[in-house]
This record gives C-alpha cells, sequence and structure tokens, in this order.
C-alpha cells in the first residue's frame, strides 16, 4: 500500500497554491504590454504496480508539470510581420507630410503668381517707378519663399537623417539584448518560471526590433532565436550570443543606406526602411525645386542681358545662386529693370524686352511647374496615406488577435481564483480526513 | 500548449479604443471642415482638386491685373476721346474764321486780328497735342518719354514721337492700343502733299496776318484742307470709341469668367454645410453610443459577483 492520504492532500494544496499564483500573477500583469497568459500544466502522480502486485493502489497526489505559456508563435510573427509593414508606412506618410508641408508651407506658388503678376501690371506703365519697385519686391519674396522651402526642405532632412540615426542605435541595442537573452535561455532549465519570463523578453524584443526594420526569425529548440536581415536568406543580425553591427551610410544627396556587418543590406519594412523611402522622394522633390529656381533664374538673367535698364545701360542680372536655396535677389532697384530692348534710349516705354521676358517665363510656366512639384508630393502623400491606412488596420487586426489569444481575461481568472481556492479547501479537508482515519484508528481500545 | 477560447480584457480595450478613436478623428475632420469652410485643411487630402484650386487662385490674380490694365486703358482712351472733342472744337472756330477771312468785304486788319486768334488756336492746339495720360506720360506721343510735339524755330509743330502707341494686354490673349499718336490723327495730305492739322492752321494765321498777297482767297483755299482734317479727326473719334466698347465686351466677359471661377472654387472647394452637419451628427451619434456601450461592457467584470 504506496499511497499516502496526507501527503496526497499536501500535493493537492501545493498544486493548487501554484496554480492560484499563476492566476494572480496573471490579474496582475492583465495590462502589462507583452504579458503572455501563464497556466499551470498539471500532471498527476501515480506508479503502476510491479510484478505480481498489479492489483495495488499506487498513488501519490498530483504536481506541476510546468508553467504553459500560451503564446501562439504563428500570431507573434503576424504581428511582428505587419507591426514592420506598418512602422514603415507610418514613417514614411509621416515624412512625405513633413516634405508636402516644406514645399506647400513657403507658399512658393503664389509668390511666382505675384511675380508674373507684377510683371504684368509693368507692361502697362514700363517706366512706372512703383510698379518697378513692386516687380523688384515680388522678386525678392519669391527668392525668399523658394529659400524657405529649400530650408524646410534641410530640416525634414535632417530630422529623417536623425531619427533614422536613432533607428539603427536602437537595431543594435535591441540586437544585442537578444543576444544576452539568448544565452540565457540556453542556459536556463525547461518550463521554468524564469524561462517564461525570459521567453515574454526575447518576444517583446523581437517586437521592438521589427518597428525599426523587417526581420525574420527562427527559433531553435532551446528557445534561442536567430534574427536575419533582408528575408530569410538574408545575413543574420543576431545568431546565439552573438549581434552584428547594423549600421547606416548617407549619400550626398541625403538619401541614405545600410550596412550589416560592412556589407550592404536591404531593409524593406520598419520605420527605417519608411525613413529611407521618405529621404528618397526628398532628394526627388528638391531636385524638381531646383530645377524651377534655376529655370526662373536662367530666364530673368537671360532676358535682363537682352535689354535695357531705366538709364540706357545693358540690363544687369536679377538673380545669383544656384538652385532653390541659392536663389538671391542682385537687382538694386527697380530702376535696373530692363524693360526696353537694346538699343532703345533713356526712359523709353518701349516694353519689348518686358513683353520677350514675359513670353519666355510663361513659355518656362514656373508656376505650372511648380504646381506639378505640390501635386506630385501631395498626390505620393495621399497613395500613401491610403496604403498606410490599411496597413495599419491590419497591423492592429494582428496585434488584437494576438492579445485576444495570448492576453489575460479578468473574468476567466475571476474563475480560475474561485476554482482554485475551492481546490485548496478540498486538499485540505483530504489532509482533515487523514488525521480522522488516524483517530479512529488509533482510538479503538 | 493549450489553445483555448479567450477574450483576453487588453484585447477588448484596444478594440473599442481603436473604435472610439477612429470615430473621434472622423468627427474632428468633419469639424475641421465646418469651422475653415474648406473642404481640404492640405493638398494631399485631394491633390487633383488642390491643383485646380491653385489655378484657380492663379487666374483671379492675373484676372485681378488684366482689370486694372483695362481700367488704365479706358482712362487713357476716355482722355483721348476728350482731347479729340476738343480738337474738333478748335477746328469748327478755325473753319468759322477762313469762312468770314474769305470774305472780300473784310478790311486788312480785320483780317490780320483773324490772323492773331488763329494764332493763339495754334499754340492751344500744340499744348493740346502734347498733353498727359492717367500715368502721366505724353497722349499722343506713342511710346516716348516726355513731349512730342515742339515748335522749330518758324513756329511750326514737329513731331518726335514713335509711330504707334502701345497695346495694353486685356487678358485671355486680348489687348487694345492704348491711344493714338499726334500724327495718326492729324496728319493728312492735300492734293498729295502731306501736311498736318497745325501747319495748315499756322500757315493761314500767317496769310492772313500779311504772309499773302491775297489773303481772302488764301482764307477760302484753306477750306479744303480744314473740311480734310474734320473727316480725319471724326474718324480716330470713331475709332477710339470702337476700342472702348471692345474694352467693356471683354471686360464683361473677364467678369463672366471670374464669376465661373469662383463658382467653381465654391463647388469643388467649399467645404457643404447642411451634408457636413448631418454627417457630423450622425457621427456624434454612432460616438456617443459606442462610448456609452463601452462604459456599459467595461463595467462587468466577474470580480463585482464575487463576494
Amino acid at each position: 500500500m504506496a499511497s499516502d492520504l496526507l501527503s496526497i492532500g499536501k500535493s493537492g494544496a501545493q498544486a493548487a497554491r501554484a496554480a492560484l499564483d499563476v492566476t494572480s500573477q496573471n490579474i496582475a500583469n492583465a495590462s502589462t504590454d507583452g504579458y503572455v497568459r501563464r497556466s499551470v500544466a498539471l500532471s498527476e502522480v501515480a506508479s503502476a504496480g510491479g510484478i505480481g502486485q498489479t492489483g495495488d493502489i499506487s498513488l501519490s497526489g498530483v504536481r506541476v508539470a510546468g508553467i504553459v505559456r500560451n503564446a501562439d508563435t504563428f500570431r507573434q510573427s503576424e504581428v511582428r510581420r505587419t507591426g514592420a509593414d506598418a512602422a514603415r508606412a507610418n514613417a514614411e506618410v509621416a515624412g512625405l507630410e513633413n516634405i508636402e508641408s516644406a514645399v506647400e508651407g513657403a507658399d512658393t506658388y503664389s509668390a511666382i503668381v505675384k511675380f508674373e503678376g507684377s510683371l504684368q501690371q509693368l507692361a502697362a506703365d514700363p517706366t512706372n517707378t512703383s510698379l518697378r519697385a513692386s516687380v523688384v519686391e515680388s522678386a525678392r519674396t519669391m527668392a525668399s519663399s523658394f529659400n524657405v522651402a529649400s530650408q524646410g526642405l534641410d530640416s525634414v532632412r535632417d530630422g529623417l537623417q536623425f531619427e533614422a540615426n536613432d533607428g539603427v542605435d536602437q537595431v543594435n541595442k535591441l540586437a544585442q539584448e537578444l543576444a544576452r537573452v539568448n544565452l540565457r535561455l540556453a542556459r536556463a532549465s525547461d518550463a521554468s518560471s524564469d524561462q517564461t519570463a525570459l521567453l515574454d523578453q526575447r518576444d517583446s524584443l523581437l517586437q521592438s526590433l521589427s518597428n525599426y526594420t523587417d526581420i525574420s526569425t527562427t527559433i531553435a529548440a532551446d528557445q534561442t532565436v536567430q534574427v536575419k536581415l533582408g528575408g530569410t536568406s538574408g545575413a543574420s543580425l543576431v545568431s546565439g550570443g552573438t549581434a552584428t553591427a547594423f549600421a547606416m551610410t548617407t549619400a550626398g544627396d541625403g538619401t541614405i543606406s545600410f550596412t550589416l556587418g560592412g556589407s550592404p543590406v536591404t531593409v524593406a519594412g520598419g520605420s527605417l526602411a519608411g525613413k529611407a523611402q521618405a529621404l528618397t522622394k526628398l532628394a526627388d522633390t528638391r531636385s524638381q525645386l531646383d530645377t524651377i529656381a534655376n529655370n526662373i533664374m536662367s530666364t530673368v538673367n537671360d532676358a535682363q542681358a537682352a535689354g535695357v535698364a531705366l538709364d540706357g545701360t545693358t540690363g544687369q542680372p536679377m538673380f545669383s545662386g544656384t538652385g532653390a536655396g541659392g536663389m538671391t535677389l542682385v537687382l538694386a532697384s527697380g530702376d535696373g529693370l530692363a524693360t526696353a530692348p537694346a538699343g532703345a534710349g533713356a526712359n523709353s516705354r518701349n516694353s519689348g524686352n518686358l513683353d520677350a521676358l514675359r513670353s519666355a517665363l510663361s513659355a518656362n510656366d514656373p508656376a505650372d511647374a511648380m504646381d506639378k512639384t505640390i501635386f506630385d508630393i501631395s498626390s505620393t502623400v495621399q497613395g500613401r496615406t491610403i496604403s498606410r491606412d490599411a496597413l495599419v488596420t491590419i497591423a492592429n487586426n494582428a496585434k488584437i488577435a494576438l492579445s485576444a489569444q495570448a492576453g489575460v481575461d479578468l473574468d476567466q481568472e475571476a474563475v480560475n481564483l474561485v476554482r482554485y481556492q475551492q481546490a485548496f479547501q478540498a486538499s485540505g479537508r483530504i489532509m482533515q480526513v487523514a488525521s480522522d482515519i488516524f483517530d479512529t484508528l488509533i482510538n479503538i481500545r | 500548449m493549450t489553445t483555448m477560447i479567450n477574450n483576453s480584457t487588453s484585447a477588448f480595450y484596444e478594440r473599442a479604443s481603436l473604435g472610439i478613436g477612429d470615430l473621434r478623428k472622423r468627427a474632428e475632420t468633419i469639424q475641421t471642415q465646418l469651422g475653415s469652410g474648406q473642404k481640404l485643411a492640405r493638398s494631399s487630402d485631394n491633390p487633383v482638386v488642390a491643383s485646380r484650386l491653385r489655378q484657380l487662385a492663379r487666374s483671379d490674380a492675373l484676372s485681378e491685373i488684366d482689370k486694372s490694365n483695362a481700367n488704365r486703358a479706358t482712362a487713357d482712351l476716355n482722355l483721348t476721346d476728350q482731347a479729340l472733342t476738343s480738337f474738333n472744337d478748335y477746328l469748327q472756330r478755325v473753319q468759322e474764321i477762313a469762312t468770314a477771312a474769305g470774305n472780300g468785304t473784310l478790311t486788312d486788319s480785320q483780317r490780320a486780328a483773324y490772323g492773331v486768334e488763329l494764332q493763339g488756336i495754334q499754340s492751344s492746339m500744340v499744348a493740346l497735342a502734347n498733353s498727359r495720360d492717367s500715368a502721366g506720360h505724353s497722349l499722343f506721343g506713342g511710346e516716348m518719354a516726355g513731349q512730342p510735339y515742339s515748335l522749330d524755330g518758324s513756329g511750326n509743330a514737329v513731331y518726335s514721337g514713335t509711330a504707334s502707341a502701345g497695346q495694353i494686354s486685356l487678358g485671355e490673349g486680348q489687348s487694345v492700343t492704348r491711344g493714338l499718336t499726334g500724327p495718326e490723327f492729324l496728319n493728312f495730305s492735300v492734293n498729295g502733299t502731306p501736311t498736318d492739322l497745325m501747319a495748315v492752321v499756322k500757315n493761314l494765321a500767317d496769310a492772313l496776318q500779311g504772309g499773302s498777297s491775297d489773303p481772302a482767297q488764301a482764307a477760302r483755299d484753306s477750306l479744303g484742307a480744314l473740311s480734310t482734317g474734320l473727316d480725319k479727326l471724326t474718324t480716330a473719334q470713331t475709332v477710339v470709341g470702337s476700342r472702348l466698347s471692345w474694352i467693356d465686351l471683354t471686360t464683361t466677359h473677364r467678369t463672366n469668367l471670374t464669376e465661373l471661377r469662383a463658382q467653381e472654387e465654391t463647388d469643388i472647394g467649399a467645404t457643404d454645410i447642411p451634408t457636413a452637419t448631418a454627417q457630423l451628427s450622425q457621427m456624434m451619434t454612432v460616438l456617443e453610443a459606442s462610448q456609452a456601450s463601452f462604459v456599459k461592457l467595461a463595467s462587468l467584470s466577474l470580480f463585482n459577483s464575487l463576494s
């Protein structure tokens, strides 16, 4: 007779106690980010009888077989994958919106229209000094609005690069942390409570990492994780206890690219990819803006050189510098505007050269080019916003699906609390029975 | 690993906050549209409409300048018209004098007195031909700076302006010649000899003051030239009148276009207040309902029922 009622009751009480511990841990962490609901796996302790004793009862109660972590690895990897897509789209749209604001907020379009209008007004009375002054002032406004747009783009570029740099630092930090967790996982014994905490840490590190870049993960039998960048066949960022250095290089036009352990790597998801895409669009927008500014400057300066100013001398250039950022007004006063064609005398009311400038400008149509530039960036923002919204919805759904499965349900925990409390009381009752039986036996006289 | 049907508390809160947050965001967008009166807060809200709105604003700005140019041209042409009327008045007086002086019964001194009056009229005509336009430039000098007519040593008016008056743009590709040059309405030819009105008056004045052996005949001879001059003036006035009506026509056209543009701007860019208000109150109803149901559901916890 191998059974012992007292020790069965004791093992039951211990198991119920452990289950209560786990339940209260679940309740305490109901709103902890990355916490995965635990449950207790119990197994019966019993042995079959030996040879010739097959009929014997040999029951020893219950034991805690392990703490089960109710994580669905597929849902977790879905959260990482969709989260990386959403983070990329979010970063790209945020960057693009800033580019749009920089270009649109500088009001360059209306400044060009004002310049155009002031020339048109001057044509009505080419020698009028106040109309000439108004042309010079609207040219100054136009030049500074190009400068403002260019500076706006500069600060957007600096901001994006700074954030990307910080993102690269974060990726390195997370990779090193993951490598450490890998080492500890490899050493920890199976299914201990310690390991579940490590697994939570591993998963939340992976999720943080996926916010910055798209990763592909392979989880080994000992629960350590190998992380690769640039798809499943890419180079490995974390392998066992080693993290490879991830770095960023900035090109002359402000665009960025990434290297892993010194060799180039393609980052297709996560906020880093979004920032890289926004920076590429920024370089594109800047070159469009520079082209418009250069066109205006060369058209106006060429026309100036072809005509004579109010005092009959050859017209001097109106602008100097190159690109939107360098555009500077150099014509000192309205008298210097070469409205009359070469050969006309001083104070000529002949508007031949002004007409030539206006027709050259309307053939070039900088206002239209500016409109196209704004349209280009704003329609990009609009298109990307739509796909961003879709990606964010998908990522949110994946996250909810994971937390619905892995998160804590307080109602269920309330039930468990009652259930394990009753189990504990019942085990106590078993011990009481054992004691009663013992008393019964000992009272026999 | 155990898998079980599980509706975790955090998933419930996450779903609720996403749903309510989304509704709030949509309600706020409508509120912004109502507050600003504009459907678009930034170009990316609707790039095509934003681009169209920019083009409309550009056309509006340039059309304003066309309007001021048209006003300037109207003012200049009206001044031209008034000056031509004055020339007409002078010419009629010259014709009266020429007719009177042609009468053989007048004495030489009476003719000389007429001659003095004609001299005065000639210098008035030169002054009138040098009058200024609305911007202070010469009205009849074409595109020159300064005074187009000056007197040479013998008192004859000499034109030094350009051959034609400049064009002024009225927008939509239309333009109008802003005025007349002096020679365009003062110069004509008599029997194949080119001359001008002021020279005719000057010659008659000289003849009446003793420059001719038969002043009465000279006065009668001048009548033909004077009537040609009158024809030329009348024609010029007709030209000015038709230019003014051309400006009126383009102004009406421009006003119509401006109205159409304003209409289009409102149609595509402005918030439709009734629709937006209705949408907003619908959104608010849904928002209130989901907030209320969220509060009810969130207060449902098994812990409250366990004691």
